[in-house]
């Protein structure tokens, strides 16, 4: 009994056709008690998110008669009459379990290292363990497949670093403050990218938020949103003194923040530091400010950089995940094979 | 094979010298990379340099801070045991990094045979509170050479954060604000132990010469760096001057301390007491 995948993902299939295949959780167990009745897997797991629809199948049938009826059993299922050319990619092992270490390693995501998927995986699996759809072929590679994506986060650096601009803006901030605890933010213009970065600096233990904004309601709205306060616009800077980070993102065209009204404020607040984020196009706060001693300023395309490069340095780290899958995936299978012997076809993009 | 004192320093000073090639390795590296290497050469310069001070201190039945070698020997051995014990908290690993070629620049110096004169087996201070003056004092520039140390690094990660922003959350070096408490809390630690020896030696002027304060050229060289240590403190707690300046203090002052600490000495009478001696024991 071997390991076959059936699947398409974003690296193969447009959003509209994988959107046709996509199963919801309350279809998934009927339709692997299907696929077990209609004697195409012995075992099965089916994952379903946004970005992938994948037939996990422990079968005796030969990797060549399987796929066929997989593929057929899919367009039934779905009633999708459609031509389709290479939008399902078919693997068998060795490669069907290297592609489901690499899916619960997030090496097959479209954010490059992403943790969401290892939690849906592990839905999947739980989902067909719960209805008994799973055995000890399964088990025992959906199993590998976590411990594998325990380690590759360990011992790589794949899953290090922020990809967003609300990440980066916490990474930045835990370079300059001792911890974020106890850190008073202040918002200035309530958008929706400081919103996040504001959530963001909340859940790694910020302490209170200032919302300030030119709607006063909006700036309210928001407020309560994350549990902090609002200010008018104009007042903003009387309630300087206590603030560690400030996020602006307002829509003005002018500069809000610059050196000469912000060097008295610094020293109101005893010239300790403070992190000046400034998502706003055109700027809010003049780039002169960070000659300011103890004023350390990013403006979107400091952090859209950063950002770029975490997924860089993920990309680098690449190769070493992929030896460390095909090891592992090596010694589940008992012996070391080359990886050059595949039947069936492999998808285009993100697999290699 | 056994080695002398001076010849286990010359170890020390070769693993401070590794240590010191790492270092820039690292940094070249934005400093990327654990410093596990770095700390385990330094531990292994620490080794050696304890043997070496063992070893003369055995010899001369005594603490070893009786010339120019054996208290900078002395100092840089405050330093490098200090950067051991903080370095055992990962986060401050990389002090090392800046510590080492400090380590290197300075055992060279102290390598010089001049500062090491066959008078260190006659020493001209002995009894404990001479002995406790000098390791107070040398501790307390120990404490300020690890603070100068924690201001380069703070002055390296400033200069990260305002002018290399799309590399500085790359690196492994701790958040400025903890280097900027480090650097004044060794100032401030160092400052208390300049204090401590101070006083002692004060005590024991008193005791043998009959007053607390003469205008000795060391005394007043002493006198002005804890003038220089108390007025970095009092402008950082009391007039905010924080961050860039202080670091920059913090680093002037270890400078200036290193570069007159010689010439201070060869100048003092009280530290040099008996020159006559001097010329009969190199008869």
């Amino acid at each position: 009994m071997s390991l076959l995948v059936l699947g398409l993902s974003h690296h193969t299939a447009p959003v509209t056709v994988r959107e046709r295949f996509a199963l919801t959780e309350a279809r998934v167990p009927a339709t692997l008690a299907q696929l077990r009745e209609a004697g195409l897997a012995d075992e099965a797991v089916i994952l379903s998110t946004c970005n992938r629809v994948e037939l996990y199948c422990a079968t005796s049938l030969e990797p060549a008669r399987a796929f066929p009826g997989l593929v057929e059993f899919l367009r039934k299922l779905n009633d999708f009459q459609e031509p389709l050319t290479t939008e399902f990619y078919q693997l068998s092992e060795p490669h069907s379990l290297e592609h489901l270490f690499k899916v619960a390693c997030g090496l097959d995501s479209m954010v490059l290292g992403e943790t969401e998927v290892l939690g849906q995986l592990k839905q999947a699996y739980d989902l067909a363990l719960q209805h008994k759809h799973t055995g000890g072929r399964l088990n025992k590679a959906f199993q590998r497949a976590f411990n594998v994506a325990k380690q590759i986060r360990t011992e790589t650096n794949i899953q290090r670093g922020a990809t967003s601009v609300a990440a980066v803006a916490v990474e930045l901030a835990e370079k300059i403050f001792n911890s974020l605890d106890e850190r008073q933010v202040m918002v200035i213009g309530a958008g929706d990218t400081s919103e996040k970065a504001a959530r963001a600096l909340l859940s790694r233990g910020a302490q209170s938020i200032l919302v300030s904004n030119r709607s006063y309601d909006r700036a309210e709205a928001l407020a309560t949103e994350l549990g902090g306060r609002a200010i008018h616009f104009d007042n903003w800077a009387s309630e300087f003194k206590r603030i560690d980070i400030v996020i602006s993102s307002t829509s003005a065209p002018h500069y809000v923040l610059d050196r000469a009204r912000l060097a008295p404020l610094m020293e109101l607040r005893g010239n300790a530091p403070l992190l000046l984020i400034d998502i706003a196009v055109p700027r809010d706060i003049d780039p002169e400010v960070q000659f300011l001693d103890n004023v350390y300023l990013y403006n979107v395309d400091d952090l859209q950089a950063i950002a770029e490069n975490y997924l860089q340095q993920r990309k680098d780290e690449l190769a070493k995940c992929e030896g460390i899958i095909r090891e592992k995936a090596a010694a589940l299978l008992g012996a070391r094979r080359p990886p050059a012997a595949t039947p069936g076809r492999r998808p285009a993009l993100g697999h290699q | 094979m056994h080695l002398s004192d001076r010849n286990y320093f010359v170890v020390a000073v070769v693993f401070y010298g590794l240590s010191t090639l790492y270092a820039v390795f690292l940094q070249r590296r934005g400093f990327r990379t654990d410093d596990r290497i770095n700390y385990l050469l330094l531990l292994g310069g620490a080794a050696f340099h304890t043997l070496a001070m063992m070893e003369r201190g055995f010899n001369l039945q005594r603490c070893p801070i009786n010339n120019l070698y054996e208290a900078i020997t002395f100092l840089l051995w405050t330093i490098v045991c200090s950067y051991l014990a903080i370095g055992i908290w990962s986060r401050l690993r990389f002090l090392g990094a800046f510590a080492s070629p400090i380590l290197l620049g300075i055992g060279v110096v102290a390598l010089m045979p001049s500062l090491d004169p066959p008078l260190a087996a006659h020493p001209n201070f002995t009894g404990v509170w001479p002995s406790l003056h000098a390791a107070l004092i040398l501790l307390g520039y120990g404490a300020f050479g690890l603070s100068a140390i924690a201001a380069a690094m703070y002055l390296r990660q400033e200069r990260n954060l305002k002018f290399n922003k799309r590399e500085v959350v790359f690196s492994l070096m701790p958040p400025i604000q903890r280097l900027e408490q480090t650097m004044t809390r060794l100032l401030g630690a160092g400052f208390v132990l300049l204090t401590a020896g101070l006083l002692v030696g004060a005590l024991w002027l008193k005791s043998t010469h009959g007053y607390y304060f003469s205008s000795d050229a060391k005394v007043l060289w002493s006198g002005l760096v804890w003038l220089l240590g108390c007025g970095l403190l009092v402008s950082r707690w009391r007039f905010a001057q924080r961050g860039r300046r202080f670091a920059l203090g913090a680093i002037g002052m270890f400078v200036f301390v290193l570069l007159t600490f010689w010439g201070s000495n060869l100048l003092s009478v009280i530290h040099n007491p008996d020159p006559q001696a001097k010329t009969e024991s190199r008869r």
